[in-house]
């Protein structure tokens, strides 16, 4: 009987005339999933790291008896709840459009990974969402003694999430490097016997994990950051002020700490897929991705540079920060910084251990060293540190931004175009490494500073300078961006096909975009997942304000509990 | 008052900014820098000011309402077109150029598929009956009404790059494979391409035979190039254009490789390993 219903409806199928092919109105096939994919990405970078934001916040507040931590966490988790449901909503959208506008490669993906898709990610994803909303909902009742269960709860929700995003992580990162086949079989035979751990543990898969993961946290820190800022903006009372002139501070130290990682996840992913091609690296680096990576040295430089500046805003306010001083050695080690470090890479790549040792000379004799009775009176005022700080910055940023030609690709390399062969060296990766150092090395500093200065001074919540939550909006908006940037290029890598070397992508659509073609729509993607947030913090934070918000306004000292 | 004061600030700033730039644009033109790194240079020192103007500027006073509202929505704007600009600005490369590149590439992938050869049997379809109507308007307009049975000759295209080749072009399109396969992108050759990643391969004809040159793209590791160890090492070339090319496309690169005897060109010594 079922064979026979079958039948038949084998038959109708038949007789039914083939659907016109789906073609993505105005953008194409290509853009058009783009689009999709990355607002999916968005959200769920969200989703993934709030919560680790969250949780982290909720247990200083636990262990420091701070209510103020506490009101953060939830007003996070709060908005999380509302993109959650984002998140689900552009997930299955992306699903429909790929089935749709590349329904056979598709539907080859879901049947190479179909444990994944079809059972590990749908488990995990309900699972993470039982846990988000008990998270959010036991909130007021796990209070007091049974606060720890309630972060227990917040620890599980993000391991359930990490857990998720590695599984995804797998077919994402198989598309760029799909198993290597063993000796003698071709790539394509070797795929077709290839068990699902071979497949999900490929060469990409780990470092994609890390990258994404402390991605989502530095994400969470800006966003949480956000959040401030537009709080601030629209405050009407100096205790609000306060409470958000602080949020932001928190936001913007939890983004930026994981942000200090971020270049050496983004250096692991690039190796493990020059690894497993060579071909990948040029073609990154001198080749049609050139100027994308051009653009990304920019971005991080202005966020490094607008992170550096929201701390210069926020001691300008602290009462007393004229007393904090700093060895003079430091300042010495930073001017020396990128030359030092950029010769040793170049003679000992990392990670031979003298390049270590180097580096850790230069960063543990100046605080050393000034302790030699000669060396002690060798200070300067932490201003100036800044000052020569936000110097050696833009310097970082120069060297970092330094390419090998100014040309689309290397092949159209002429004289005009290059550098000189003398200075070639400020074009490769020791002296990179050693730009990209800087900036982690004097961000640190300047923290080191800040934190010296709000133990000595006195600090006022909410007296902030009204530009830093410009700043603020400005980090969320360039990170966010420079996501859009880089999740292009990774699917760029993988050049004219769905899988790399393994399944071509026939359509007309298989190209490299211009950079400029892309930067358009990186701005509108990240505009258009701007107002949704906007409007998500909107609803659940200002239709909602708190009452009785606990911070002080008056001033404290920046120690005290 | 503390208005004329920054704008004081602003001014000395921008000087200072100008003058390093200028100094920084003579230093480069005197160490060789081509223009466009001169102008690299210049707006480095005019970033650098506006960072110290910043540091040194006023407090922004507070924005309420529909004031912030309004200064969110420009300043969005502002930071939007400044990164498309950015981005626009720098160099672009031409997708026409990749989209031949790869319409050669894929032509022939494309017609080994299931779908290929059922889009090259239909097209011959319609070719064939396209010439059949054109005879049937010619014979109608000739006014003959008897039935004829014309031969009708199909042009069909290559299902690969090589089949119709002969000895001559198959050096040019060696050379094409070259460029598909993005060779220059770690060889060097005629004075293009390269960046020490490979060797330059300007001399291969007359240090590797025919065959040689095959083992080596079918398998990187049978043979090393003097002086790249650490490369041969790491594995630095793909050993996958076994998996990616046909048998005639890594003949015509064959071909290609063996025709190029340029003995003023320093090509590495190959080694043979495996």
């Amino acid at each position: 009987m079922g064979l026979l219903v079958l039948g038949s409806i084998g038959a109708v199928y038949a007789q039914v005339p083939e659907p016109p092919p789906s073609e993505f109105p105005y953008t194409g096939n290509r853009t058009g999933v783009w689009i999709v994919a990355q607002l999916h990405i968005l959200f769920a970078a969200f989703i993934l790291g709030a919560p680790i934001f969250a949780v982290v916040s909720e247990w200083l507040g636990y262990r420091n008896r701070d209510p103020k931590y506490d009101r953060l966490a939830k007003e996070v988790t709060k908005v999380t709840v509302i993109l959650y449901s984002m998140t689900a909503l552009t997930g299955g959208l992306f699903i429909f459009v790929l089935l749709a506008t590349y329904p056979d490669f598709t539907t080859w993906l879901i049947k190479h990974f179909f444990l994944v898709f079809a059972l590990i990610y749908p488990v995990l994803f309900i699972a993470e969402t039982i846990v988000l909303y008990t998270y959010f909902y036991t909130w007021d009742s796990l209070k007091g003694e049974k606060k720890a269960r309630h972060i227990a709860l917040g620890v599980l929700l993000n391991l359930i999430g990490t857990l998720t995003l590695f599984v995804i992580d797998g077919p994402t990162a198989f598309m760029n490097t799909p198993a290597k086949s063993a000796e003698g079989i071709s790539l394509v035979e070797f795929i077709q016997s290839a068990g699902l751990w071979d497949k999900m543990a490929n060469y990409s898969w780990m470092p994609l994990n890390l990258h994404r993961l402390v991605g989502n946290v530095t994400f969470g820190g800006f966003i949480a950051g956000l959040i401030a800022a537009y709080m601030y903006m629209g405050a009407k009372s100096d205790e609000e002020r306060s409470y958000y002139d602080w949020m932001g501070f928190v936001g913007n130290l939890i983004g930026v700490g994981a942000l200090l990682l971020l270049p050496f996840m983004g250096y692991l992913l690039a190796y493990e897929l020059c690894d497993y091609d060579a071909s990948i690296c040029p073609y990154m680096m001198a080749d049609q991705l050139s100027m994308f990576f051009e653009m990304q040295g920019a971005m991080v430089g202005l966020i490094f540079l607008a992170s550096n500046y929201y701390i210069w805003l926020s001691m300008k306010r602290i009462e007393g920060v004229e007393r904090v001083r700093i060895s003079g050695l430091v300042v010495v080690a930073v001017i020396g910084m990128p030359a030092i470090m950029g010769f040793t890479w170049k003679v000992f790549p990392p990670p031979e251990w003298q390049s270590l040792i180097v580096l850790a000379l230069l960063v543990i004799l100046p605080p050393v060293l000034s302790k030699l009775p000669g060396l002690r009176n060798f200070t300067v005022s932490s201003f100036t540190m800044i000052k020569v700080g936000f110097f050696m910055i833009v310097v970082a940023n120069a060297i970092w931004m330094t390419p090998h030609g100014f040309v689309a690709t290397q092949a159209l390399a002429t004289e005009e175009l290059e550098l000189p062969s003398w200075a070639s060296e400020l074009a490769l990766m020791p002296a990179k490494n050693a730009a990209a150092f800087t900036l982690v090395f004097l961000t640190v500093v300047n923290y080191i500073l800040y934190n010296r200065a709000i133990r000595r001074g006195t600090i006022i919540w909410g007296k902030i300078d009204f530009a830093s939550q410009f700043v603020l909006v400005f980090l969320a908006f360039s990170a966010i961006w420079t996501m859009g940037l880089m999740g292009a290029v990774r699917s760029l890598t993988r050049k004219y096909y769905h899988v790399y070397n393994l399944l071509p992508d026939f359509t007309a659509e298989s190209y490299t975009p211009t950079l400029a073609y892309s930067a358009w729509w990186i701005t509108g993607l990240t505009l258009i997942f701007y107002i949704v947030v906007s409007f998500a913090i909107l609803i659940t934070l200002r239709a909602s304000e708190a009452k009785s918000p606990v911070a002080p306004g008056a001033p404290v000292p920046a120690g005290a509990e | 008052m503390v208005q004329n004061g920054f704008a004081r600030v602003v001014v000395k700033k921008l000087v200072f900014g100008v003058l390093v730039g200028i100094v920084l644009v003579v230093v480069a033109k005197l160490t060789h820098f081509p223009p466009v790194f001169q102008v690299m240079f210049f707006i480095y020192a005019m970033l650098g000011a506006f960072v110290f103007i910043l540091l040194d500027a006023p407090s922004m006073k507070r924005l309420e309402g529909s004031k912030a509202v309004v200064g969110l929505i420009l300043f969005y704007v502002i930071i939007s077109g400044v990164y498309i600009a950015g981005a626009t600005w720098l160099p672009q490369y031409d997708p026409e150029v990749e989209k031949g590149k790869i319409e050669k590439l894929l032509k022939a992938r494309r017609a080994r598929t299931k779908q290929g050869k059922v889009e090259e049997l239909l097209a011959r379809a319609k070719a064939l009956d396209e010439k059949a109507q054109a005879i049937a308007k010619q014979l109608a307009a000739l006014g003959g009404g008897a039935k004829v049975v014309a031969k009708v000759k199909v042009e069909t295209e290559a299902s690969s790059p090589t089949s119709s080749a002969t000895s001559g072009d198959l050096v040019a399109l060696g050379r094409e494979q070259w460029e598909l396969q993005e060779c220059y992108n770690c060889h060097k050759l005629f004075g293009q391409g390269g960046k020490k990643r490979g060797p330059a391969l300007d001399n291969i004809g007359n240090l590797m035979t025919p065959e040689q040159i095959r083992q080596k793209i079918l398998n990187p590791k049978s043979w090393m190039a003097e002086g790249f160890e650490k490369a041969y090492k790491k594995g630095k070339m793909p050993n996958k254009y076994k998996d990616l090319m046909f048998p005639e496309e890594i003949d015509a690169l064959v071909a290609f490789l063996s025709t190029l005897k340029d003995t003023s060109v320093n090509t590495p010594r190959p080694i043979k390993m495996q």
